[in-house]
């Protein structure tokens, strides 16, 4: 079905173009050129505090982040682009009128998303990266063999989240059963053996030592969770009938010290019933945290005391800022407007449930300090991870309003959002490691925060209300 | 005649395009009033502009005396909308989303309310069913309902009748034809110009984002005209086609 997969391509390019313009969205893979071109030339400087080792393990992390975060958008992505866009004006829901299977229809999905982002994030990367090599003296042979690992992670990503959501969605159980049968043996390794279990991850082994039945076995470890997903693959779309209790009433009372107990049980009762507060925490959150947890660790030896738990709450923070794109997803400004709620009322009711949210990352690090005994970076990694959570989100907020999933991919929104964004949190780096007590500075980017929160509300209640 | 809806000169446009061009219309209290216009005439969006969810390019609009600009949550406060695309919130039950909007317009006796829209519009048997899962006549009744629980002294309807069968066609039209008797005004777009003939009292044509014309039914109808003719013969010869 070629036809329907250009169709999809064609799609989601219109999609994005429409919302961001043309050029501005055609700019995103050139910028992503930009920042690997000009960062490759720092690589030099990283070898010095750094293993060539453990620069591929980050890299390799990153690239299974981002499948994951693109699958994790999967599992909510469906009913999310329906309440954007409506439900007749997807291919994957008007193609269902076609003599099409719906695996037919989630296969052509899973490769259009493939292809999509391998051009969006993947290739451009690399084409920085090869295009930079011979200026800082590495080989071609590097940057091939970079494209071929980076693509091979972030497949293992993206099949990982498509092969693990489907699964959950049939059986809690057996979702709970492969995850600790991935898990415990992962952990008794790197445990009970002198052996890094992260290095035994398929696409770094075949970068660190190519063969061919190595490429064979990542092959076969991205293909089968894809097939098995794609055959067990059913529509949310297809059970019309189930009913169910009112919660949103008991709940709104429950939450009566919320500023908009409406609003912000309804958010509750979305994430509940959509299956996106359990997915989004596993696979959004945990997951990735675990990772980063994995990947710091092993930097341990190379960074200054505490600096394992500064720089995990610091990202802790960032990820938790993402939560507000759990709370918005389900949302557009157009479903409130036959009624007396303003952008403002919209975005504080948000924030407040974000707030509360946040409750999770602060009982992670909570757990994460004393089971690894380091109590005393409790109180200093908590202070910091909510600092950088706020001002993150006031960020968030200031740049895309309502709709952060869809208009970070808006180029010039991604620029600012990482300059404002990195650069303070570099500051914040820099200062922690000097003195764990400087931590705690990170209170007075409340201060920004507030400034930038008070902008975002100016500008989106602005604007006019298209829809995202 | 107390004026509900007054827009002067009231403009939209988006880039280079301009869907409401310089409309100039009023709706008096306890009328029921049609906009008409074919596809993308810039009905929806003048209806967007007269609720606040757009600002207007240029002029200015007044809603029960707010200026919808200045007063845009007021607005939607006191009157009923009923949007043509926006569906309900996907995992909220029908009866959730009754009590949603009760709690957010803070009326009392909800569930009264709710039971009453339930059996009037003949959808109980779905109360407890997620709005994502109702097929599109039930979002219908269900936008329907809520834009009438605070029983709204003006409603405006974007394409208020499109979703039903023939049999809840009847059930609102005669619903809003009493609801205006008591003294209310609806305001109603559509492109079906039965509809119009048949309930509305006064009317305006929406041409390309021009008001090409406006006045009563009863002029059309007293001619033995249809509103059908009269409105093809109009776009037809508007200078704007």
């Amino acid at each position: 079905m070629f036809e329907l997969f250009t169709a999809m391509v064609k799609e989601e390019w219109r999609i994005h173009s429409t919302i961001f313009g043309s050029l501005s969205f055609a700019l995103f893979p050139v910028m992503i050129f930009g920042i690997a071109f000009m960062g490759s030339f720092l690589l030099p400087l990283f070898r010095t505090v750094l293993p060539a080792g453990s620069l591929a393990i980050i890299l390799h992390a990153l690239f299974v982040l981002l499948g994951i975060m693109v699958g994790g958008f999967g599992l909510v992505g469906m009913e999310a682009m329906n309440r954007r866009f409506g439900q007749a004006s997807l291919l994957a829901y008007s193609a269902r009128s076609l003599p099409l299977s719906e695996t037919m229809i989630f296969a052509n999905f899973v490769v259009k998303d493939t292809v999509y982002y391998f051009i969006l994030w993947v290739f451009p990367f690399v084409a920085g990266f090869f295009l930079a090599s011979p200026f800082i003296g590495i080989g071609l042979y590097l940057p091939f063999l970079l494209l071929l690992t980076l693509t091979l992670a972030f497949l293992t990503g993206l099949s990982a989240v498509f092969f693990l959501s489907t699964v959950y969605s049939r059986s809690k159980a057996l979702f709970a059963l492969i995850f600790a049968l991935v898990l415990i043996p992962w952990g008794a390794i790197s445990l009970y053996t002198n052996v890094n279990a992260v290095v035994l991850f398929p696409p770094l082994l075949l970068f660190n030592s190519f063969s061919w039945m190595t490429l064979l076995a990542t092959g076969l470890l991205i293909a089968v969770p894809f097939c098995i997903s794609i055959i067990l693959f059913s529509s949310e779309y297809t059970d019309t009938t189930k009913r169910y209790k009112n919660i949103l009433t008991p709940l709104t009372r429950k939450l009566s010290f919320f500023p908009y107990p409406s609003l912000a049980a309804k958010d509750l009762v979305d994430l509940r019933r959509s299956g996106a507060g359990i997915g989004q925490t596993i696979f959004s959150f945990f997951i990735p945290l675990g990772l980063l947890w994995v990947l710091l660790s092993v930097l341990a030896p190379f960074l200054p005391a505490g600096g394992l738990y500064i720089l995990f709450a610091i990202l802790t923070g960032v990820i938790s800022s993402t939560m507000y794109t759990w709370i918005t997803a389900f949302d557009t400004f157009g479903a409130y407007a036959c009624l007396p709620v303003s952008v403002s009322t919209l975005l504080t009711s948000k924030i407040s449930t974000f707030a509360v949210m946040q409750l999770v990352p602060v009982v992670l690090i909570a757990f994460v300090t004393t089971a690894t005994g380091a109590v005393a970076w409790l109180l200093p990694s908590i202070v910091l991870c909510l600092a950088v959570s706020f001002y993150t989100l006031a960020v968030t907020v200031w740049l895309t309003g309502l709709s952060p999933s869809v208009l970070v991919y808006d180029a010039k929104v991604l620029v600012r959002y990482l300059l404002v964004v990195g650069i303070v949190l570099i500051v914040l780096i820099i200062l922690s490691f000097l003195n764990p007590y400087y931590a705690f500075t990170s209170v007075l980017l409340g201060i920004p925060a507030w400034y930038l929160l008070r902008r975002g509300y100016r500008i989106w209640e602005a604007r006019d209300q298209t829809g995202f | 005649m107390t004026k509900v809806i007054a827009a002067q000169n009231l403009t939209k446009s988006f880039g280079e395009t301009i869907a409401v061009n310089n409309v100039t219309l009023s709706v008096e209290k306890g009328s029921l009033f049609g906009l008409l216009g074919p596809n993308g005439s810039g009905k929806t969006t003048m209806i967007k502009m007269l609720t606040g969810q757009f600002r207007p390019t240029s002029g200015s609009a007044t809603v029960l005396d707010l200026d919808v600009v200045q007063n845009p949550v007021r607005v939607r406060e006191l009157v009923g909308i009923i949007p043509e695309q926006e569906t309900p919130p996907s995992f909220l039950t029908s009866i959730e989303y009754l009590h949603f909007v009760g709690a957010v317009r803070k009326i009392p006796d909800i569930d009264e309310k709710a039971a009453w829209w339930f059996d009037f519009l003949d959808f109980k048997d779905k109360r407890d069913i997620l709005c994502k899962d109702l097929s599109r006549g039930t979002r219908q009744k269900l936008m329907f309902a809520q834009a009438f629980l605070h029983n709204p002294t003006l409603a405006l309807i974007d394409e208020p009748l499109i979703n039903f069968d023939p049999i809840m066609q009847r059930t609102v039209k005669d619903f809003l034809i009493g609801y205006v008797r008591k003294g209310n005004t609806v305001f109603i777009s559509t492109h079906i110009l039965e509809i119009a003939e048949e309930i509305c009292s006064e009317f305006a044509i929406l041409h390309k984002g021009n008001l090409i014309h406006t006045g009563t039914v009863a002029e059309i109808t007293t001619k033995n005209q249809h509103l059908e003719e009269f409105f093809l013969s109009e776009v037809k010869s508007s200078a704007y086609v």
